[in-house]
């Protein structure tokens, strides 16, 4: 008789608790909703883009901060002919170096560039966090800000897709290369000149296109959404 | 060949100045000291030339950029000044590094200087804001500055391609120190908590989100107006308010003014004389005011109150020292006596002996020392009958007299001097100078006590005092004055020899004087006292006929007592009762004259004949004398 009576609350509890979960597995994350469903949370372009900008801000700035620790330790001698020629692996991709030649890219293009940059420094940036640990000649914080960096490229890059699409969803822009199936093909063949650059000079290329990365989401946020802080 | 030779002098003649005492060197490396761009579209380099090397210099700027071997040369020299180079927008690119070097070069040579790299993305200092405007709000009646402004004109914020950050600072005019607060990236800016009617100053810098601070704007200077609080509404209620608060404060307290007048300031209780009516004063009238004045039963001239009034003692001092000691100081002593004795004042019990023996003796040393015998007997003799007068007068009636005791402390001015050094100090000068005048048979045996050295009492018993009190003052205190044939002298705590142990007597300080005769005599009686128990020599206390019978007033004012005991005295102190008075004499013939008398006594068991002489303590000179 008391195994009835105590085992009528445990079911109970067990079913509340199956609903529970249930229910919390159906909800999930809410999804950007495309053509404004109605009772979808949409986000908006301009949200987008600031939590993009955002991203990129801090990535530029933990970047910079890397770029200055290594300049501390390892200070390249001004003599070196090395430092004249240094070549950032994404050097072959075109990018804008003026604000005029930012205005006159097409969003498309733009959105592009964007996203090679970020797919360009995935693999190297990985590399450079895998170097970091195995070197002990570093600090932690070093080690730790390589590994968030890397990370950082990734999320960025994801950000960046997600606002593409959006604009795209929004008729924003055109058609958009589709660079979701292979990242790799924006790789050129001399991709691998990565692995011959030093630890400085990769912080130094890396520094340099978050900045461009940075920039360039202003520019098209400011021209997509200029009414929000532009 | 002369013209080649003009030449050649001529410039040997110029060349001589220029080369006389000076150097020409090639010029020194000059230095690529800072690379700005206000808007990231276009740049300026600035470098510092070196020393010249005396020759005219010239100054050359190369870059190359982002890896090319391809070697540029500035554009422009001279937009930007002295020493400068300015890069417009063609030839700027951003995000190329450009490695620049300046070259210095004179006729001897160039000098290079160290290159650097420049990136235009991190070189950016924008120009100071534009437009920085400051205006006085006010938010709910408090003042706050607005302060706004513009970014500078030159930097592109609606492209998104500078993304400014700002910064404004204020301070109080006059002061020295700056508040300041970040703008981020908005152009206006509200600063709250100020004081009215004070000046401010304001000042907005900018920076871009990766590059260097621009200048302070110029001052813009904000006079904040006087502000009072506005709340009108506010006002209102609390004046409203606190005037009918004080209107009714006001109400109470003249309702209850009387109430308070007497709570704050009490009346003061006038004078009151009992049985005396203000009111007389007030009319004026002085007969009326005299004889409010007379207390009607003041002073007390009958004898129907007598029993209230009478004091069962009347303390009559018999010694001579008391006398003097009376005599010279007597005021004091007798305001010292009169304070000191409580409400019964005439009670033998009153202390005020001792303490006036106390102050009295020091004034006395002073006239024993000098030696007058029988002045002194009659000036100590007055002051005493004085004291014993006002003694009297203080017990403000007549004793009764039948059972009136007057007490009389003839020892206590004998041994004044040991009180007025120490009570314990036995071994004064004094010592002996006690006198006692008292009857033979009166003479207690010196008591042990410390504090009165066998002062020898008296009760007399006046029948009439007051009449009686007069007379003494008119016939020279005689009958009062009590004397001693028997002389004692003491030694501080000694016993008193055994001549002196009367018996009869105890060893106490009482002598009770049953009655003052027809004769003016004063019949003492000893009075049984607790100390005779201590003391071995406390003699046995004689029952029955122990008085001292006053024989006479001496010559010199003294009060002889004759004692009636004869047990032990015998005839010889009633000789010497007649024959000695009791004075303090310091002289020694008198002295003498007494221990012979009083040796002649040949008391028995007498040990210290010096002591038990005269029925007076004499001075030190009196106790050194061992002639005995």
């Amino acid at each position: 008789m008391p195994g009835n009576i105590t085992s009528v609350p445990a079911v109970w509890l067990w079913s509340v608790c199956l609903l529970f979960c249930i229910r919390l597995t159906s909800v999930g994350a809410a999804p950007i909703c495309t053509n404004a469903q109605a009772g979808c949370h949409v986000l908006s372009l301009a949200n987008l883009f600031d939590r993009v900008i955002q991203h990129s801000a801090r990535m530029h700035g933990i970047s910079n901060d890397l770029h200055n620790e290594f300049e501390q330790f390892f200070l390249p001698s001004k003599n070196q002919i090395g430092r004249i020629s240094r070549n950032c692996h994404t050097s072959s991709i075109l990018t804008p170096n003026g604000k005029e030649n930012a205005q006159r890219m097409a969003r498309e293009e733009l959105t592009e560039v964007i996203l090679k940059l970020l797919v360009a420094w995935r693999d190297p940036l990985w590399h450079f966090h895998q170097s970091m640990s195995h070197h002990h000649d570093f600090n932690n914080f070093s080690s730790s800000k390589a590994l968030e960096i890397s990370d950082m490229v990734h999320e960025l890059r994801k950000g960046v897709e997600k606002v593409a699409e959006k604009m795209q969803n929004l008729g924003m822009i055109g058609n958009f290369v589709n660079n979701l199936a292979s990242p790799e093909t924006f790789l050129t063949s001399d991709s691998a000149e990565w692995r011959l650059m030093r630890n400085y000079d990769l912080l130094y290329c890396f520094r340099r296109d978050s900045n461009k990365v940075q920039n360039y989401l202003k520019i098209l946020k400011c021209r997509i959404v200029p009414e929000h802080g532009c | 060949m002369t013209e080649i030779v003009k030449c050649a002098l001529l410039l040997a003649l110029f060349s001589v100045p220029c080369t006389r005492g000076t150097r020409y060197s090639p010029p020194d490396k000059p230095k690529l000291t800072s690379c700005r761009s206000p808007e990231k579209e276009t740049f300026t380099c600035w470098w510092q030339p070196g020393h010249d090397g005396g020759l005219p210099t010239t100054y050359a700027l190369y870059y190359l950029k982002d890896n090319s071997d391809t070697i540029y040369e500035c554009p422009d020299y001279h937009t930007a000044g002295e020493n400068s180079c300015f890069f417009n927008k063609n030839d700027t690119s951003v995000w190329v590094n450009y490695n620049i070097t300046v070259v210095a070069t004179n006729a001897l040579g160039s000098n290079f200087s160290d290159p650097e790299d420049v990136d235009v993305a991190y070189i950016v200092q924008p120009h100071t804001p534009e437009n920085v405007t400051v205006n006085v709000m006010e938010d709910k009646g408090w003042p706050f500055l607005r302060v706004s402004w513009e970014s500078p004109h030159k930097a592109d914020i609606r492209s998104g391609w500078i993304t400014l950050i700002y910064e404004l600072r204020v301070k109080l005019e006059g002061e020295e120190e700056w508040e300041e607060h970040h703008a981020g990236q908005q152009k206006m800016f509200n600063i709250f908590s100020i004081r009215s009617g004070s000046t401010y100053l304001v000042q907005v810098r900018c920076k871009p989100d990766h590059g260097f601070w621009s200048e302070w704007s110029s001052t813009t200077y904000v006079k904040v107006p006087e502000y009072f609080f506005r709340e009108r509404s506010l006002w209102i209620l609390v004046m409203i308010f606190s005037s009918f608060t004080l209107i009714i404060l006001l109400w109470i307290v003249h309702m209850n003014s009387h109430s308070l007048k007497h709570c704050l300031l009490p009346p003061v209780p006038g004078p009151k004389i009992k049985g005396f009516d203000q009111q007389i004063f007030k009319n004026g009238r002085s007969d009326e005011i005299l004889s409010a004045l007379m207390v009607p039963n003041f002073p007390p001239t009958k004898s129907s109150n007598y029993e209230d009034l009478l004091v069962e003692y009347l303390e009559v001092y018999v010694s001579e020292e008391q006398e003097l000691i009376l005599e010279e100081s007597k005021d004091s002593c007798l305001k010292s006596d009169s304070s000191t004795c409580d409400s019964d004042s005439g009670r033998g019990s009153c202390d005020s002996h001792t303490l006036l023996t106390d102050k009295c003796g020091e004034a006395k040393r002073e006239r024993r020392a000098s030696g007058e015998d029988s002045g002194m007997t009659i000036e100590s003799q007055k002051g005493w009958e004085e004291e014993a007068l006002s003694y009297t007068q203080e017990d403000v009636a007549t004793p009764d007299v039948s059972s009136r005791r007057v007490k009389t402390w003839p020892s206590v001015f004998s041994t004044v001097p040991q009180y007025t050094t120490s009570p314990l100090d036995q071994k004064t000068s004094l010592e002996l100078s006690k006198q006692h005048c008292l009857s033979d048979t009166l003479f207690p045996p010196g008591s042990s006590t410390k504090e009165v050295l066998g002062p020898n009492y008296w009760e007399f018993d006046l029948s009439n005092k007051q009449s009686h009190l007069p007379q003494p003052q008119t016939h020279g205190s005689q009958q009062l004055q009590a004397h001693s044939d028997v002389n004692i002298s003491y030694t501080g705590n000694k016993q008193v020899p055994a001549l002196l142990q009367l018996p009869g007597f105890k060893s106490t300080e009482y002598v009770e004087v049953q009655k003052v005769n027809q004769e003016d005599m004063v019949i003492l009686q000893p009075v049984e006292s607790d100390n005779c128990g201590r003391d071995e020599e406390c003699p046995h206390v004689l029952q029955g006929e122990d008085y001292s019978k006053v024989k006479g007033v001496g010559s010199d004012n003294l009060l002889l007592l004759q004692s009636g005991v004869k047990a032990r005295m015998g005839d010889e102190m009633e000789a010497n009762g007649v024959s000695e008075s009791c004075y303090t004499s310091s002289s020694f013939a008198t002295t003498q004259k007494h221990i012979d008398s009083m040796h002649s006594a040949t008391i028995p068991g007498q040990e210290e004949p010096i002591r038990a002489t005269t029925g007076y303590v004499d001075t030190t000179t009196m106790f050194t004398l061992p002639m005995y």
